[in-house]
């Protein structure tokens, strides 16, 4: 009995370090995401073809993404990072220069948005998706909607809407409705600003970054202030869910692909950012995150609904009035006391 | 800290009598017992003291601006605590976490008188259904409240119809939906100690109370209550301290008004990168929730020196 037992014992003992041993072998690539923002059939494949598991932890603002990189949290091999924090990351000496050599899909990116990205030469980061931030509301609760910020200072919503939980996007829009740049460090506009966004706050049921795309399907919210990817996913599920640019103009965010110099495994990781560039890849993923992968010889896979759809490809006099975040190095301090402020604010 | 409450446990029958001499000293520290303590111990030292000391120390180093903390000492940190925009912040934690834990002191007394009264069938029965949230997650149970809530939801509905709000108005997203929810959550945090004292508590002094003339609601305040005394202070710090650190209810079901420290907390080690003013307000908040300790310590070692009759009902 007691010779079975530990025969018994040894076999299970060797068969679990036989199965761990197997999942050794097998590589694992750490990426660190936002949430809904890969096509998941897209990461299977991955792992097919280079017979490897892909680990994706999201994080739902660039802040949060630094800031646990920062506190050491170390693992991730590709982030996703927006251009602003590509510079700041680059300051830091956080990212590795990436080898173009691996990256052979780099040729399809399209030059016309390069405009938005702060490493337009690609050393550090590769641009993954543009993003703009604007307006969903319920077009079966919402009277009179007209795509302009002022749509936060409508009472008849009031306790119904929100802004998003991020200062550089919630006080960007409030500079953008007064007609300001989004990276501007001027006081006197920032006070006014501040005014706008706390008059906003008042009426808003929340300021929530992620919460929002379930609370306007939901109906619990009828008008949110969010990511045009995100809330065209939520009106292909619910038609009376609609999104819109404010005719002000919106910030647009060019976010990327990057290797942190921490990454463990440096060449599955290129190979990762070269699959996402493959042209038929990236149609395909487009069509399901729907924000636009800024790769040209993609389009001509999209479905004409996609290609035309002007949230997804914003016509030139839209995309004029829009601007990208920069890093505004030690005037972000003057945004955080604003920040501070309005989240006092009574 | 309950077994304390055994020499006060009567058999039943026998008249309520003072208890039978000093209590017996514990013999002096053996090597035996130095050896059982020490893993608790070191992992006190390690996971909590050091860390906690590391977060005082940080709130004395100056921050740099991407994240990092910089070389040198400042008392810089220290004189943003008097940011205006704080004691709003602040009275708004203290005064939730205050009502919350007075709510669930007032329910959890009935509940667990009732539950030390019950047979033991039924007190199984109750004590599992206390228990029974536990087994779905926390978050889980806070976003169910948020469909519990949802402004045109059955439970809105059917306060509208009954007048008792206005159809405009919002159950969520407000500090009240905080206190709600934080009541929710540390109910039975607040149960579990009560009953245990209530549990030891003689019953056949609320009798000798009513013998002696006392109303029922004399025996139950003059004699229950402060039978239970050390169970209602278990409860307090219980539901008092988790509840001043509170973080997910006030962020999931809080409005823009309903910020508390924890939240400020996370913004600035998320936002703002200043690892410095989050350690300062972590700090803060531990010696916010030190000092009740302090008090509840300085109060038992009081009651230690009174003879034991006294503490029984006084």
């Amino acid at each position: 009995m007691t010779a079975f037992r530990i025969t018994a014992t040894v076999t299970a003992i060797v068969a679990l370090l036989a199965l761990a041993g197997c999942q050794k072998a097998k590589p694992v690539l750490h990426v660190f995401n936002w949430a809904d923002y890969l096509k998941p059939e897209l990461v299977q494949r991955f792992e097919r073809e280079n017979n490897c598991s892909v680990v994706i932890d999201t994080f739902d603002s660039n802040e949060s993404m630094y800031n646990k990189l920062k506190a050491g949290a170390t693992g991730y091999d590709v982030i996703f990072p927006s251009s602003y924090f590509v510079d700041m990351m680059v300051k830091q000496k956080m990212l590795l220069p990436l080898d173009h050599a691996q990256l052979t899909n780099l040729v399809h990116l399209d030059p016309a948005y390069m405009r938005f990205a702060t490493d337009p030469a690609m050393q550090y980061s590769v641009p993954y998706m543009m993003s703009s931030t604007g307006i969903a509301y319920r077009k079966d609760r919402v009277k009179d909607f007209t795509p302009s910020w002022r749509m936060f200072d409508r009472a008849d919503l009031k306790g119904r809407t929100t802004l998003m939980n991020d200062y550089r996007e919630t006080i960007g829009a409030a500079l953008k409705f007064l007609g300001y740049s989004v990276n501007t460090t001027n006081t006197a506009e920032l006070t006014k600003a501040r005014a706008v966004v706390i008059r906003w706050k008042k009426l808003i049921a929340k300021f929530e970054n992620e919460q929002y795309k379930n609370g306007i399907a939901a109906g619990e919210f009828l008008l949110v202030h969010g990511y045009n990817g995100d809330l065209l996913q939520v009106a292909n599920e619910n038609t009376n869910v609609v999104f819109e640019l404010p005719a002000e103009g919106a910030l647009v965010a060019l976010d990327n692909m990057a290797i942190l110099k921490t990454a463990q495994n440096v060449a599955l990781a290129h190979k990762f950012i070269n699959f996402i560039h493959d042209p038929k890849v990236a149609a395909e993923n487009i069509e399901f995150v729907l924000f636009l992968c800024p790769n040209k010889d993609a389009y001509q896979y999209l479905s004409a609904a996609t290609r035309t759809n002007p949230v997804i490809f914003p016509p030139a006099a839209v995309l004029d009035k829009c601007e990208s975040q920069r890093d505004l190095g030690p005037a972000t301090a003057l945004y955080l006391k604003l920040w501070d402020e309005i989240k006092a604010a009574e | 800290m309950h077994a304390e409450h055994d020499h006060h446990r009567l058999p039943p029958g026998r008249p309520a009598t003072p208890a039978p001499g000093p209590r017996v000293k514990p013999a002096r520290t053996t090597s035996a017992e130095v050896l059982v303590t020490a893993p608790s111990m070191l992992w006190l030292l390690l996971l909590f003291c050091v860390p906690t000391l590391i977060v005082f120390a940080i709130t004395f180093k100056p921050a740099d601006l991407y994240g990092g903390i910089g070389p040198g000492w400042t008392l810089q940190t220290l004189r943003s605590l008097s940011n205006p925009n704080y004691p709003t912040i602040i009275w708004r934690t203290i005064w939730i976490s205050f009502v919350a834990t007075a709510i669930c002191l007032a329910l959890s007394v009935p509940m667990a008188y009732h539950l030390a009264r019950v047979t033991p069938r039924w007190r199984q029965l109750l004590l599992l259904l206390t228990i029974v949230p536990f087994w779905t997650s926390f978050l889980i149970r806070i976003f169910a409240w948020k469909a519990l809530l949802h402004p045109e939801g059955l439970f809105k509905q059917a306060l509208v119809f009954l007048h008792l709000v206005r159809p405009d108005a919002s159950l969520l997203y407000n500090a009240e939906a905080v206190l709600l929810v934080s009541v929710y959550t540390y109910l039975p945090f607040a149960i579990l100690p009560i009953y245990a004292a209530a549990e030891k508590f003689d019953f056949g002094l609320i009798e000798a109370a009513l013998d002696l003339g006392a109303t029922r609601l004399q025996a139950f305040f003059k004699v229950f209550l402060p039978g239970i005394q050390r169970g209602l202070l278990n409860a307090f710090l219980m539901v008092f301290i988790p509840s001043l650190g509170s973080y997910v209810i006030p962020d999931v079901v809080g409005g823009p008004n309903a910020e508390m420290i924890g939240n400020k907390i996370a913004q600035r080690v998320f936002v703002d990168r200043n690892l410095p003013h989050a350690s300062g307000l972590a700090a803060f908040l531990t010696v916010a929730v030190l000092l009740p300790m302090l008090i509840m310590i300085i109060h038992q070692t009081r009651a230690e020196k009174q003879p034991p009759t006294m503490r029984e009902v006084a």
